[in-house]
């Protein structure tokens, strides 16, 4: 195997798994948010009380 | 030989966009500020962030505009070869993420700052010294950002070079408003916005630069302007560097400020290692996709270029000499108007003269080397001028504020790390007026600001030992005592559970604690402290060699130290103070010497030579002194009954 073919299967690896892992985060992630905020929420509120 | 000057497509359009997405992280930075009543809120976001945010809090906060054009500048030096430093990422990410190495300890201990840890296992000399070196090489390390930075943005948008100043000014203020204000809450909800800003326009980029150059086109322009380099990266970078390289990725995934408070975030420590198997992947993009922006650039340019000849005249050593004189004319114009395709070719040939001549005549040896920085510098700025050739009006502006975002949210992780340095470890210590400073956590909250109660070890419990002996004790029978520096939360909470709230934070000593009020305003004021250095230092400083360098050695001057001291400690019965002090000491001097130039130590001998000394101090030092019982590991840490007798 030449270091041209490896760099190329290391770059398509690369480049496609960065797009692919980007998607899953920018849906995944908002409910995450959410998540935080809930439980942020909910620490203000036990602390108050 | 004239050359046409890129200008920048850069419109109303693409500035509005750009504008819209900075004020849009504003807003969304400035109002989660709300959340924020702790000190563990501020830093840590009460570690309640998920595996996707954090993921993206993590890239977005080790991804700037300055690590698109570092590692752009490195792929158009090195060429394929570069791309070893990625694969050497993911494989520390993944070792970290599958086998927990230190952070699973660190994020059970509940600590806010790395340097917290070596106060309960070395004692607070320690702690402070590795803040002052950890604050020290961060603002250092951090200092060269916004002037790199700048001459991106002045490429890309052409904005004229009185005005970048500001331009930069207004950026640090952007992410130091949410940042001082929001703290790590902000922090993680602006980091997911700008990952999305980011993702978008580092995917765009790649496009264009694919559908520009073409995969042949950069293996094309290896092949035919590296002389035989750019592909084996053994051969090239050399074994040193590659060992340099896995040894402080290894210390950068663990210990490195910014990325420890992402796991210090994390709501437990089996999140924290998903977060790096998956974060892995990223940053094997996040090295691969500029070195390819970089090859890229290099291809295009050379595709532009027209052949050079070299100056009539008798010898080679005169030819070099007027090859010299012309660069020094032209060079510095090409480099600001974007004529690379005249520089480059230039460069080019000086280079290769020198390099046929250097065994004739060590005189050329001069010309080598400044022809090989001058092929530095044109690899810093050549990424950058091909986006403003390449690039249409509209998509300029996608990509522009995918930079920004990329910037500022580092600007803003950054200023929360290193100042949480400062702040908690340096200045806090100092400030207390006796004993070991204590960080109060909610759970000790004793008043309306949550100043902690004042912990008194020695107090008998039932049995006459003493409180957190009995407790420790109760905690971890004999049998399943477990290693260093483990089970701070464990312990904690079953000290709670006997009703002794003093004693609910490790490595309590007759302490006086700042109030939490004071401790957020300690760190909001250095945030600020830290943003006006910043502007300072990258005004007057002038980096010996390519930023990427730069960024890994100023890191490198506390990495070693601080990545063999924790490992150690948690590790090693026999780590001490003394070691730990020497190690510090000894690896961040051999990490300098490659700022002074007459030194004229390589990259790669600089770091490894750092580590070699680091290990060495904290080995000789831990022996010659053994540690003292009170620096032992001890339950405060959780180090086992074997170890403390």
């Amino acid at each position: 195997m030449s270091w041209a073919f490896f760099w190329l299967v290391t770059f398509v690896v690369a480049f496609g798994a960065f797009s692919l892992i980007s998607l899953v985060i920018a849906i995944r992630g908002v409910a995450e948010i959410r998540e935080l905020f809930s439980a942020l929420e909910e620490e203000m509120r036990r602390k108050r009380s | 030989m004239s050359a046409p000057a890129i200008v920048s497509p850069f419109s109303l359009l693409d500035g509005a966009i750009a504008v819209l997405s900075l004020l849009a992280t504003l807003w969304i930075g400035l109002r989660v500020k709300r959340y924020i009543g702790t000190i563990e809120d501020y830093l840590v976001a009460n570690r309640g962030m998920g595996l996707y945010v954090g993921a993206a809090s993590l890239l977005s906060t080790e991804v700037g505009i300055i690590t698109y054009m570092y590692q752009a500048q490195f792929g158009f030096v090195a060429g394929f070869s570069a791309f070893v430093t990625g694969l050497i990422t993911l494989g520390v990410c993944l070792l970290v993420g599958r086998t927990g190495f230190v952070i699973t300890r660190l994020r059970e201990m509940e600590i806010l700052t790395v340097p917290e840890y070596f106060e309960t296992r070395y004692g607070r000399s320690v702690r402070v010294l590795a803040g002052v070196l950890m604050a020290f090489g961060g603002s250092l390390n951090l200092g060269i950002f916004p002037i790199i930075e700048a001459r991106f943005l002045a490429v890309v948008t052409g904005i004229p070079s009185q005005y970048l100043g500001w331009t930069m000014a207004g950026l640090l203020v952007v992410a130091l408003a949410y940042t001082a204000l929001g703290g790590m809450v902000s922090l993680i909800v602006t980091n997911y916005v700008q990952y999305l800003f980011l993702a978008a326009g580092t995917v765009i980029v790649t496009l264009a630069c694919l559908r520009q150059v073409g995969w042949s086109g950069m293996v094309g322009a290896v092949e035919g302007h590296m002389g035989g380099h750019g592909w084996n990266p053994i051969q090239d970078l050399g074994i040193g560097f590659i060992l340099w390289q896995v040894l402080l990725w290894i210390a950068l995934m663990t210990v490195w400020q910014s990325v420890a408070m992402r796991t210090f975030s994390t709501r437990d420590a089996a999140i924290g290692k998903k977060m790096f198997t998956l974060t892995g992947f990223l940053f094997l993009g996040r090295a691969l996709i500029p070195m390819v922006w970089g090859i890229s650039a290099l291809a295009f340019f050379w595709g532009r270029a027209e052949p050079v000849t070299a100056p009539v005249a008798e010898t080679k050593l005169a030819q070099m000499e007027q090859l010299d004189a012309r660069l020094g004319e032209t060079f510095r114009r090409d480099l600001d108007e974007g004529r690379l395709e005249r520089a480059l070719p230039q460069v080019d040939l000086l280079e290769r003269l020198a390099r046929e001549e250097k065994a004739a005549s060590p005189e050329a040896a001069r010309f080598e080397d400044a022809a090989r920085d001058r092929r530095g510098e044109i690899g810093l700025l050549a990424m950058p001028w091909m986006l403003a050739a390449i690039l249409p009006t509209g998509i300029l502006g996608l990509v522009v504020a995918g930079m920004l975002a990329a910037s500022i949210s580092t600007y803003a992780g950054y200023f929360l790390g290193w100042s949480s340095i400062i702040a908690q470890d340096i200045v806090a210590p100092l400030l207390s007026s006796r004993g070991t400073p204590v960080i109060p956590r909610d759970s000790e909250a004793t008043g309306p600001e949550g100043s902690a109660g004042v912990a008194d070890p020695t107090s008998p419990g039932s049995d006459g030992a003493p409180a957190d002996e009995q407790a420790f004790t109760e905690a971890f029978p004999r049998g399943r005592r477990r290693p260093f520096g483990v089970p701070g939360k464990r312990l904690t909470r079953q000290v709670i559970a006997q009703g002794d709230p003093r004693s609910t934070r490790v490595g309590t000593r007759d302490a006086e604690p700042l109030s939490n009020r004071a401790r957020l305003l300690l760190t909001r004021v250095t945030v600020v402290g830290l943003t006006v250095f910043i502007m300072i230092w990258s005004l007057v400083y002038d980096l010996p060699g390519p930023a990427y360098f730069y960024l890994q050695v100023t890191a490198n001057l506390f990495m070693a130290p601080t990545l063999i001291a924790v490992v150690g400690g948690l590790y090693w019965r026999r780590a001490s103070a003394t070691g730990a002090t020497l190690s510090f000491l000894l690896g961040a001097a051999a990490s300098l010497t490659y700022l002074v130039p007459s030194l004229k130590l390589d990259v790669a001998t600089a770091g490894n030579l750092s580590w070699a000394l680091a290990v060495a101090g904290f080995v000789v030092g831990s022996l010659l002194v053994p540690p003292e019982r009170r620096e032992a590991p001890s339950r405060a840490d959780g180090g086992s009954r074997e170890a403390r007798s």
